[in-house]
Parts: structure tokens; sequence; C-alpha cells
């Protein structure tokens, strides 16, 4: 009678030790589990803007090398890249003159092409309305005036567009303020795509004409605006003609 | 042998049928509540950044488009967060000399980048990606909230799977055209649910099947 029960207690004893065990299984494997959890949430790759140990300067996104060209972004068409002629002089100098609030004006642009290198079509119109509406109106104003929200509220105001120094500049000119910046401008490269950024000049154009209709609503008046503009780039552009006319007929639309 | 269990017993086993279904019910109805809590989603926390920056007085008060500054939202995965030349685009003459400009002007000086604290941190298993939806007629408000309205950004939803699929199951409640994505006072009202369908259509919405895919956001 003994000798079972005592098998039995023994019997007791083992499964117990198997619970405690399996019991102790389970917490581990969760303790394990809550912290997969935490490593699924924040994963050791890197998300755009996240911050890394690995790098001295901290970032996780790492600058491109100097030079690096991608796929697509060789930029070959100068022109287009740039708004300058192919022969552009880089060392001719510039005439300036200032405003009477501070700004300094461009009055000469011997390297600005004066054609948009692209078909200006109505879908290229809308885009530029758009993008100027979210990057230039901000000083420019809705049509171009300099009286923006943040000129309202007390940047200085940058030099209207309706008037015949800028009516009559080619639109290289504006493309490359655009690019490069200018005066108390900065550039604008980095928002605003090259295709866009053209958009933005046929718009211009489209404002300098919404604001002078005399000038650009006539046939004999576009076709005077077109010989201004021609007059300030003759000397150096063999196909000036032809290439204003699509300039200004892109802004006409 | 005596009874072990007295009469009584019958009544509390009865009891303790329904009790045990209401507290159980209880208990799944408070842990539902604790995990949509802000308590657990951040939901609603104001963040302290390293710098006061109100999109409030930028976006309410001067009108700037978010795509100003957020220029990738409409081609990237990332809305894209502005370098600080972007900042110094107006306060290089706007408050130039501001103690709180401060923290800008070094970054800016010093080229190191700005250390903003994260509002809006989805799980990495997650997938998510701003152009797509902002193509098919998703607004800003529609998930940041009125953040025209917030000097400091809170994150206006919990983020959590199930408000995800509340849209991904239904997408035409809360769809509106493309020129109002970026509007901070559009109302889902403002269009009928007819026109939404519409929209919809138009906006070739693929089906829920594909939607609620699991694969769809755990890629």
């Amino acid at each position: 009678m003994n000798n079972p029960g005592q098998v039995e207690s023994k019997k007791e004893k083992g499964k117990g030790m198997k619970k405690s065990l399996v019991v102790a299984l389970l917490l581990f494997t969760f303790a394990f589990a809550s912290a997969c959890r935490y490593d699924m949430q924040d994963q050791p790759r890197l998300k755009p803007y996240k911050q890394s140990d690995f790098f001295a300067d901290g970032k996780g996104m790492r600058d491109l090398p100097e030079g690096t060209v991608a796929r697509g972004q060789l930029r070959e068409d100068k022109v287009f890249y740039t708004g300058k002629r192919p022969d552009a002089d880089p060392n001719v100098q510039i005439e300036t003159t200032t405003d009477p609030s501070g700004n300094t004006l461009v009055s000469s642009f011997p390297n600005d092409i004066d054609y948009i290198p692209m078909p200006v079509t109505k879908e290229v119109l809308d885009r530029g309305e758009q993008r100027y509406k979210i990057f230039c109106i901000v000083c420019h104003g809705p049509v171009g005036n300099g009286d923006g929200m943040v000129v309202r509220r007390g940047y200085p105001q940058p030099p209207t567009y309706h008037d015949d120094r800028l009516r009559n500049a080619p639109v290289g000119h504006f493309f490359d303020v655009m690019t490069n910046g200018w005066g108390r401008m900065n550039s604008y490269a980095s928002q605003i795509p090259p295709a866009d950024r053209w958009a933005i000049v046929a718009y211009i154009r489209a404002l300098q004409a919404s604001q002078n209709p005399q000038g650009f609503g006539s046939e004999d008046g576009a076709r005077q605006t077109a010989s201004n503009a021609n007059t300030n780039s003759e000397a150096q552009n063999t196909n000036g003609p032809a290439a204003n006319t699509a300039g200004n007929g892109g802004a006409n639309q | 042998m005596a009874q072990l269990f007295h009469r009584g017993a019958n009544h509390v086993a009865k009891a303790s049928m329904v009790a045990v279904v209401v507290l159980g019910g209880l208990v799944f109805f408070a842990y539902t509540q604790i995990a949509r809590s802000s308590y657990l989603t951040n939901r609603y926390l104001e963040r302290p950044q390293p710098v006061q920056f109100s999109h409030k007085h930028h976006v309410g008060d001067d009108g700037i488009d978010c795509r100003y500054c957020h220029t990738s939202v409409e081609t990237a995965a990332s809305a894209g967060m502005p370098p600080t030349q972007t900042c110094m685009n107006c306060h290089n003459q706007l408050w130039a000399d501001s103690p709180y400009l401060e923290p800008v002007q070094s970054s800016f000086r010093e080229n190191t980048p700005i250390l903003w604290e994260r509002v809006h941190d989805l799980p990495e298993f997650a997938y998510f990606n701003h152009s797509i939806h902002v193509a098919k007629g998703v607004g800003c408000s529609t998930c940041h909230g009125q953040i025209d309205n917030m000097p400091a950004v809170y994150q206006e939803n919990t983020l959590q799977m199930e408000w995800c699929l509340s849209c991904h199951r239904n997408p035409e409640a809360f769809i509106r055209p493309r020129s109002e994505i970026y509007n901070m006072d559009w109302k889902d009202g403002n269009l009928t649910a007819e026109q939404r369908t519409e929209l919809g259509k138009e906006y070739k919405l693929r089906s829920r099947e594909l939607l609620t895919s699991c694969s769809t956001c755990h890629r």
C-alpha cells in the first residue's frame, strides 16, 4: 500500500516540476515576444529623416557625393536646365540699377534665352499657375505686384513684374532667378524642378499679359512687345524673332 | 456522506455564469478603450520641438501652401521635411535676429540639421506612401486634422490599423476633388455621397479586396 502511494507522490512531484518548467518556458517566450513587438515597431533600418549613430554627422539620409549623376539626371540640355544661351559668356558684365526699396535690378540680359525650351500648352500654363500659387505668391503676390503675404509681414518688397523692364526681359532671366536666386531671393532649385520652373515662367508671362492687355491683346501690341524684347537680345540671338514668338505665344494662351 | 454544496450553490453557479460573461465583456471593453486611448496612441500629444514653429501662423495666418515646405508630398512616400534653407527664404529678413529663431540660424550657419521630434510615428511594419493618397483624393486634413489651427502639431488620429481600415474599406466616404487636397477647411459634407462615389470612379480607386489586402500596407 505504501509503495504505490510513494510512487504516486513521486509522479506528482515530477508533474509539478514539469508544470513550472512549462510556465518558465512560456514566460521566457512571452518576454521575448514583447521584445519582438518593439523591435518591429522600430526596426534597425533607417526611414527618411531618421537619426543614425553610424555616421559622424548623425544623418541617416546621406548627401550625394559631389558630382553624382543619377540615371536620367545628366542634364545634357544646358539651355533647358540653365535658361542661358548655348554660347553664354559667364564673364559678361550685366548692367544693374538699384530701385528705391534697395533691390538690385538687372537691366541687361545678354546670356538669357528668350523662348521657353518646351511646348507651352494649356496644361503647362495650369501647372505654372498652380506652382506659382505655391511658391511665388508668398512674396510676389497673386498677380505679381510684389505684395504677397510675406511682404505684408515686413519682407522687403520685390520688384513688380509689370514694368517695361521685366515685360521685355527674356524668359531665361526668370528661369535663372528661380534657379540661382537674385538679390534677397534664395534659389528655389531644390523646391521646384526645372520643368515646373519653365511652367511658372510661362504663367508669369500670362500674368504680364493680364495686367497689360493693350501690350499683348492686339496683334500689333504683341508684335511691338516682341520686337522690344528682340532689340534687347538681337545682337546675341540668331533665331530671336521665331523663338520669341513662341515664347509670347505661350504666354498668350 | 454530507452534502458538499448547500442548496444556494445552484443559484451561485447560475449567477457566476452570467457574471463571467458580463465581467469578461467589461474587461474586454476596458481593454479596447485603453488600447485606443491617447495614453497609448499618443493622440493629441503636443511634443516639444527645438524651434517653436507654428503651423497656425505659417499656414493659417500667412496662407503658405503645404507644398511650399513639404515639396515631395506629391511624388514620394515621405512628404518631405524642409531643409533649413527653406526657412531662410523668408527668415533671412524676417525675425532674422530673434532669439526664437536661433536654432534655425545656427543650423543654417553650421550646416547641421534641426532635430525635430517626429509627431506621426507609424510602426515600421506598416508601409505608407503620401503621394498615392494625395493622388487619389485624400486631403491633408483628412488624416492630419486642421493643421492651420495647430500652434504645435499633434497627432489628430490614432494611426491604428482600425483607423486605416475605416477608410480603406470605404474610401468614397473621405475623398475630395484634387483641387481641394490642400484646403484645410474642406468638409466631407461639401460633396454628396453620390458625387463622392462618382469621384471614386474617376480616380479609379482599387477594389475593397485590394485596398484591404494585407500586403497593401504590410509589404
